[in-house]
């Protein structure tokens, strides 16, 4: 799993890629990115995971694992582009109806400013 | 309590005089019948009833007779009650059916704490972890046999289910209706076509689901739609058919013959559906559980009703009725958000206010305080006592914590939470957090003694008894988000780490045995014995039970927050006579100087202050 993390403090917004599997194996590197980025003030996240090949549990708590901080700060997790297996886990676990996912990046950012 | 494994004779005996109801109980539950099933058929439902209390009576033996003839009901729940809730295969272990080995692991460890055993549904079942249920009167014999379920009450009083309100789709009483068998075309709620209901009447419907409330199935005449406020697999029974309500009747005593002290009615908010109604809460269904009452009363006293309805709480504790003729237990479902609720934001002001409401409700009656059960935490009964914000915050929490929420249909279309699904013990403690090892502990045992220390009857789900985490894997492999705390423990690892004392399972399941092996001596402790809820400070519930002899006093302190807090005491206001105060948990004992007294609370630190 690769992550590319594009955090603007100025706008409060960050874009993470993730890419390849998303599993117990890398699931603690995205909770440090998203620590990291909350840190610094960018509470309107989008993951892209159109490049997510696979994710286990471990993968879906890392996505989630900010969640009331991000709202508590006016803010969100956005998903941008999850296909087949990994949108499938959103609507399996009910995390689809608190998480709004969406087609690609451009949405998703766009979203915040709705 | 060895001899009670024999109370019930597996052979009815017709020799005896055969059983009569009271002129009073009679009266009673014609009016009931009446209210339910008008006077159409009254006589002949009234000849059945009185048969089918007969057989069970004939069933019991001259011991049990003789026994319950000096049942004092108001004496059913004492100190000593507390109930330990498991699957009958939560612990399994080689070359045994899973209910001995249950017999066993609670034989060895349990006993002397717990005396009372939840067993979640042994039946065969189709889905939903036992709750689909497919033969009544049959032991999955996956789990084991009614004699492994009767071996259990050696030790334990034993609370049964009863699924009341639907069954699988797999049952034989389903598939007759599919093959049209004239007996159970009226077993289910049926429709032809979808536009039987209308839009408004659909909308009024209130479920905790958001599947489609009518399963289509083919039968031998054709397709038709059935009621199922579940799921497609579980059919919600029809008990505007009075032949359903003495089946199920026939049923509870079956279990009573079993084994059952306490028979928990499972769903039963949504036993009576009526078209142009929500169908919940309706009178017909209060007035069934009266009727169940009123019939294990009269043949059964020893046996009690506990209803599980996971409603606002003011909607829930109207199942008390009048403290005397409805549920004798109430699942006390506020009680687990707002533990948490107090622990997630270091503030015991919304638990403490909410605990300070709970009323007596009689002699007879007292509430089920639990933390955790084989469901999810039910958001449901603090509609009112949270607010919409504070219950969405606590549920984004639980996501954080690795947790799921689990959504209603709301009948407008929209949807809101309805249990959050989660072990207690990632609830209140975070797995990827830099906390110590002990805060956690601490944290946990703070949370669960609160449950310990509140009027009423407490229970303990076995995941919670050992502090599991999530299983989260069971979630997606599953399926289903209430996987997430129904994962088998291997009885050699749980042995093992039992006997490992610095285990987290060893530390917490050794101090919550000891807590209520404590507990369960002090009659301060008895489920109705007066408490009174002081407001010193938001750091800490604090809580006074007073013995019902009055002669005694119990000071309950605990610090739900990770700060150390000093709590001033006004020997006055406590209505303490004695200047001495003594912990019974760490045998510290305190003194009032001047009326006063100050202690210092460690973080989430637990305090049993005992004196008179």
């Amino acid at each position: 799993m690769d992550f590319s993390v594009n955090c603007d403090p100025e706008s409060g917004r960050a874009v993470i890629i993730c890419s390849g599997r998303l599993d117990v194996n890398n699931s603690r590197q995205l909770r440090d990115i998203l620590n990291d980025v909350v840190a610094r003030s960018c509470y309107q996240i989008v993951l892209d995971l159109s490049q997510t090949q696979y994710m286990d549990s471990s993968g879906l708590g890392a996505v989630v694992s900010r969640i009331a901080d991000l709202r508590a700060n006016g803010g969100d997790v956005r998903i941008a582009g999850a296909k087949n297996h990994v949108a499938g886990l959103f609507k399996l676990t009910h995390l689809d109806k608190v998480i709004k996912l969406f087609d690609n990046v451009d949405n998703a950012t766009a979203s915040f400013t709705e | 309590m060895n001899s009670r494994v024999y109370f019930h004779q597996l052979e009815p005996d017709y020799h005896r005089p055969v059983y009569r109801l009271t002129d009073k109980a009679k009266s009673r539950i014609r009016k009931r019948m009446k209210f339910l099933y008008g006077n159409h058929q009254m006589d002949s439902l009234m000849t059945e009833l009185e048969r089918l209390l007969q057989v069970y009576y004939a069933h019991k033996s001259e011991e049990m007779i003789n026994w319950d003839s000096c049942f004092d009901p108001e004496n059913r729940f004492t100190e000593k009650d507390v109930i330990l809730i498991t699957y009958g295969d939560l612990i399994r272990g080689p070359r045994q059916k899973p209910l001995q080995t249950l017999a066993e692991f609670c034989h060895t460890y349990f006993k002397g704490a717990f005396n009372t055993l939840h067993i979640l549904p042994f039946f065969p079942y189709s889905s939903d972890r036992g709750f689909a249920v497919m033969d009544f009167e049959e032991v999955d014999p996956n789990l084991g046999s009614w004699e492994d379920i009767l071996a259990l009450k050696k030790d334990f009083k034993l609370m049964f289910d009863g699924v009341l309100n639907h069954v699988s789709s797999k049952s034989r009483w389903f598939q007759e209706f599919l093959n049209q068998n004239p007996d159970y075309l009226d077993f289910f709620t049926v429709f032809s076509t979808r536009s039987e209901i209308s839009p408004d009447h659909l909308k009024l419907i209130v479920r905790p689901r958001t599947s489609d409330l009518l399963s289509e199935f083919q039968t031998l005449n054709g397709t038709r739609l059935v009621w199922s406020t579940f799921s497609h697999d579980q059919i919600d029974l029809n008990y505007r058919n009075p032949r359903v309500m003495l089946k199920m009747i026939e049923i509870l005593l079956f279990y009573v013959r079993w084994g059952a002290d306490l028979i928990r009615l499972d769903a039963i908010t949504y036993l009576w559906e009526e078209l142009g109604t929500t169908s919940i809460h309706l009178k017909q269904s209060h007035e069934s559980i009266k009727l169940l009452r009123d019939i294990l009363d009269a043949v059964a006293p020893h046996v009690a009703l506990i209803t599980e309805t996971n409603v606002p709480h003011n909607d829930n504790i109207k199942y008390f009725s009048n403290g005397y003729d409805e549920a004798q237990m109430v699942y006390n479902f506020a009680l687990p958000p707002l533990v948490l609720h107090a622990f997630q934001n270091e503030d015991s002001t919304k638990l403490s206010h909410w605990a300070a409401g709970l009323n007596f409700i009689s002699p007879q009656a007292t509430y089920f305080n639990f933390l955790d059960s084989h469901d999810g935490i039910g958001v449901m009964a603090v509609q009112g006592i949270l607010s919409a914000t504070e219950i969405e915050q606590m549920a984004l929490k639980v996501l954080e914590h690795g947790g799921y929420i689990s959504y209603k249909a709301n009948g407008d279309g929209t949807e809101s939470p309805y249990e959050l699904n989660i072990t207690w013990y990632s609830a209140i403690n975070r797995d990827d957090g830099t906390e110590s090892f002990e805060l956690k502990i601490q944290r946990y045992l703070a949370s669960r003694a609160i449950a310990l220390v509140l009027r009423g009857v407490p229970g303990v789900y076995l995941h919670g008894l050992l502090g599991s985490r999530n299983d989260a894997d069971a979630v997606l492999e599953e399926g289903s988000t209430r996987s997430i705390n129904r994962r088998t423990i291997c009885k050699k690892d749980l042995t093992d780490a039992l006997s490992d004392k610095a285990s987290r399972i060893s530390r917490i399941a050794t101090a919550l045995l000891d807590l209520i092996k404590l507990r369960i001596h002090e009659k301060t402790f008895h489920p109705n014995a007066p408490q009174e809820v002081f407001f010193i400070s938001d750091a800490c519930f604090v809580i006074q039970r007073s013995a019902l002899a009055g002669d005694e006093k119990m000071l309950c302190i605990i610090n739900v927050t990770s700060q150390p807090q000093a709590v001033g005491l006004d020997k006055q206001k406590l209505e303490r006579e004695s200047d001495q105060l003594q912990d019974i948990l760490t045998k510290k004992k305190y003194r009032f100087v001047r009326g006063k007294l100050t202690i210092n609370c460690r973080p989430y630190e637990i305090l049993w202050l005992k004196g008179k």
